[in-house]
């Protein structure tokens, strides 16, 4: 079993906060992606659970036993480096059986660990090699086979992908993925890479400043962003974000903008200043007689060209705006243009808080409207 | 019908060429002149003002000054080095052949290897060559082997203090040895040093140390180790900082305590450090005990305290046997050198770039 929790985890350093408190529970058998910009504090959780840097308060539980005062070597926890750490005067097969050797195993079960975790990574050819001499998609799998030899509780993965082209990325990325499935085992993997923590994920847990903003399934960050950094990180190119008002008017709530008014729901609310939010995927040109649940203007600056779809890019009143559509042959958008969305597709967030706010339509049998209740929960992991 | 599209190095469709205009880049071989660049059209005072002499210079001074100008930069180093190393050194290959009492007045006369033969049979260099594989054992523990404890030690002390400590070691190998001679000849004074009285409190008689044969190797190698310890710690602190902390975290998830992560990672990569503190010693007690021999015991009582520099200086320049001291000189030279290369070719060996 590999069970993580994590109960008010907290690291200062002299003048910053890198860990604020963090509660998180990492159910046996996920692959949970800390996903965050640099600073954000998920390299200094991971080395926390590793054992590798001492919180300065909370604490840590594996399987349900304290391990917040346990020494790294005691954890039953692997590890993949950023830097893969190999050590660089052993041989690759001297580094596979390391751990091996440190727990005391007799020989013969030390050889056969090694060739069987070698030969299911494809490096049995290399064993005889020093790290300086393999390429860096040898020493990655050097270094997961390194963990992956001691059958450890759960592993855990700085970055681990980040020093390695982008082709070989990708099919690391999928050989990683199938390496979990295979070993039903937990992992924690640490990554500033979207692309990472949505292909590979079944849990991501957004970090922003030391705090999670959002811990959830990849679908769920990614289609209900909970705040407007969540939903300004995840996805390429990113949420478009603009400033508007949410009032309420002859028994419709509206969505007021810079340059237009739309209604959305029936129901009744307090004027709200609010940030509302629609990716690129979900805007579409207006061109024909067809309208939207709400349109705005956007002046077109430019349009790439990326083979498989276009992306445009323009101005609207108050912000910048990006917009991708399917090259279906029709006329590539100049200037002023008209665009829209679906209600469905509509992000709000409040302007104070940066958190996300969901409509709850209102009970018909309820005589005052109550206003829609910011979603400050998060889902907890698992 | 198919067409099929040729691969196209030009970006944009050409304009179609009126007669008398080029294109830039394309070479008219009729005139031989270089392709001329576009913005050269531009006017007067631009490039194309420039006369055919200026073409004709300009690359030829670039020639001379590539050729030339490294060579300008090595000079002065190389001239110091012609001058202050490798001139004497072969001009002590020669005076090792002749038998010279270094007077500009009195002839050198050819002995042959007379010199040599004299040199490997002299008591005294046997007892010089004794002293100093003595110096350099006991003083490898203040080089080598304190300076490994201390570093290991100071792995886990932490902040500023460090820095603090460190300092404060290295301190003493700063000071100018000449000046560290006399305070260490008063602190070992049979009258009143300090050493002696303290040594007298635990019962101990020392007596006049520099005056005792078996004593006063001992007195020596405390002073020098003491300045030395400080050049160690200093060069083994900064190795371990060269060792990036991940192979000791990567090494702790293995499961490594710290006694193993000390002998499996941090002394394998270390081990370049420790070769090349070894070499200094090997090649530097000589010279690191010259200052002390020269200020406190002239080598003696009874040649005890000796060292072969300390006697080849004394055959140079006391007894004034220039071939004699030459001789001795080119043997060192080429023992040491024998020595360094067994040592740079270690040093290769256990290098692990760390990439």
């Amino acid at each position: 079993m590999g069970t993580i929790e994590v109960k008010g985890l907290t690291r200062a350093f002299k003048d910053t906060i890198a860990v604020d408190q963090i509660d998180l529970t990492i159910d046996h058998g996920e692959l949970v992606v800390l996903l965050g910009p640099s600073g954000c504090g998920k390299t200094t959780l991971l080395r926390m659970i590793a054992g590798i840097l001492e919180p300065t308060g909370g604490a840590i539980c594996l399987d349900g036993r304290d391990i917040t005062a346990l020494p790294a070597k005691r954890r039953d926890i692997a590890m993949v480096f950023q830097s893969y750490a190999l050590y660089p005067h052993l041989s690759v097969y001297k580094n596979l059986a390391f751990p091996l050797g440190v727990r005391r195993l007799p020989k013969a079960e030390v050889d056969r660990r090694v060739r069987e975790v070698a030969a299911s990574l494809e490096i049995d050819a290399l064993l005889d090699r020093k790290p300086k001499q393999l390429s860096g998609g040898q020493r990655q799998r050097v270094a997961v086979g390194r963990a992956l030899v001691r059958d450890p509780q759960a592993f855990l993965m700085d970055e681990p992908l980040s020093n390695l082209d982008a082709t070989l990325r990708t099919q690391t990325r999928q050989e990683l993925v199938h390496l979990h499935q295979r070993l039903g085992a937990t992992f924690v993997y640490v990554t500033h890479d979207q692309v990472e923590a949505m292909t590979m994920a079944t849990q991501i847990v957004v970090l922003n400043q030391g705090r999670i903003e959002q811990a959830g399934p990849p679908s769920q960050v990614y289609d209900s962003p909970a705040s407007v950094f969540v939903a300004g990180f995840v996805g390429s190119p990113a949420m478009n974000l603009m400033p508007a008002r949410v009032v309420g008017r002859d028994g419709f709530v509206e969505l007021v903008g810079e340059d237009f008014t739309a209604p959305l729901w029936p129901g009744q609310t307090d004027p709200l200043e609010v940030t509302f939010g629609v990716r690129p995927e979900h805007l579409r040109l207006l061109d024909g007689p067809a309208g939207a649940d709400v349109e705005f203007h956007l002046v077109v600056d430019a349009v790439e060209n990326l083979g498989h779809e276009e992306a445009v890019y323009g101005r609207a009143e108050g912000a910048r705006v990006c917009l991708r559509r399917p090259r279906d042959g029709a006329a590539t958008p100049r200037g002023l243009s008209r665009v829209g969305l679906d209600r469905r597709h509509l992000h709000i967030f409040d302007r104070a808080s940066g958190r996300r706010l969901e409509w709850v339509p209102d009970a018909p049998n309820q005589a005052e409207p109550t206003p829609p209740p910011p979603q400050h929960a998060l889902a907890g992991v698992g | 019908m198919f067409i099929t599209l040729e691969p196209s190095l030009d970006v944009a469709p050409a304009p179609p060429l009126a007669p008398g205009d080029r294109r830039p880049g394309d070479r008219d071989a009729a005139a031989g002149t270089p392709p001329t660049p576009v913005w050269a059209k531009a006017g007067p005072g631009g490039r194309a003002g420039r006369t055919a002499s200026d073409k004709a210079s300009a690359p030829a001074k670039r020639l001379w000054a590539r050729r030339v100008v490294p060579y300008l930069y090595v000079l002065p180093a190389t001239a110091l080095l012609l001058t202050w190393s490798y001139k004497p050194l072969v001009e002590t290959f020669q005076l090792s052949a002749y038998d010279w009492n270094l007077l500009p007045t009195s002839p050198k006369t050819f002995v042959g290897l007379e010199n040599f033969v004299e040199a490997v049979t002299l008591p005294e260099v046997g007892r010089a060559l004794t002293n100093t594989l003595v110096y350099i054992a006991a003083l490898a523990v203040f080089s080598l082997v304190l300076p490994l404890v201390i570093g290991l030690a100071a792995q886990q002390v932490r902040g500023r203090w460090k820095t603090f400590y460190q300092a404060l070691i290295f301190v003493p190998f700063l000071l100018t040895p000449v000046a560290t001679s006399a305070v260490w000849r008063w602190l070992w004074a049979d009258e009143g040093g300090l050493i002696p009285l303290a040594l007298r409190a635990l019962g101990l008689e020392v007596g006049a140390v520099f005056r005792d044969p078996q004593l006063a190797i001992v007195a020596i190698i405390v002073a020098v180790g003491w300045q030395l310890l400080g050049f160690g710690v200093l060069v083994v602190s900064a190795g371990m900082a060269g060792i990036s902390p991940d192979y000791a975290a990567a090494a702790a998830l293995d499961g490594a305590g710290w006694g193993r992560i000390t002998a499996r990672v941090t002394l394998p990569l270390l081990s370049p450090t420790l070769v090349f503190l070894g070499l200094m010693t090997v090649l530097l007690a000589a010279p690191w005990t010259f200052s002390l021999l020269d200020m406190i015991t002239k080598g003696g009582p009874v040649d005890s305290t000796t060292n072969i520099y300390y006697i080849l200086y004394q055959f140079g320049f006391q007894s004034f046997d220039a071939g004699l001291s030459a001789a001795l000189g080119v043997i060192f030279f080429i023992g040491f050198g024998l020595v360094a290369l067994v040592f740079v070719e270690a040093t290769e060996r256990l290098s692990f770039y760390d990439d």
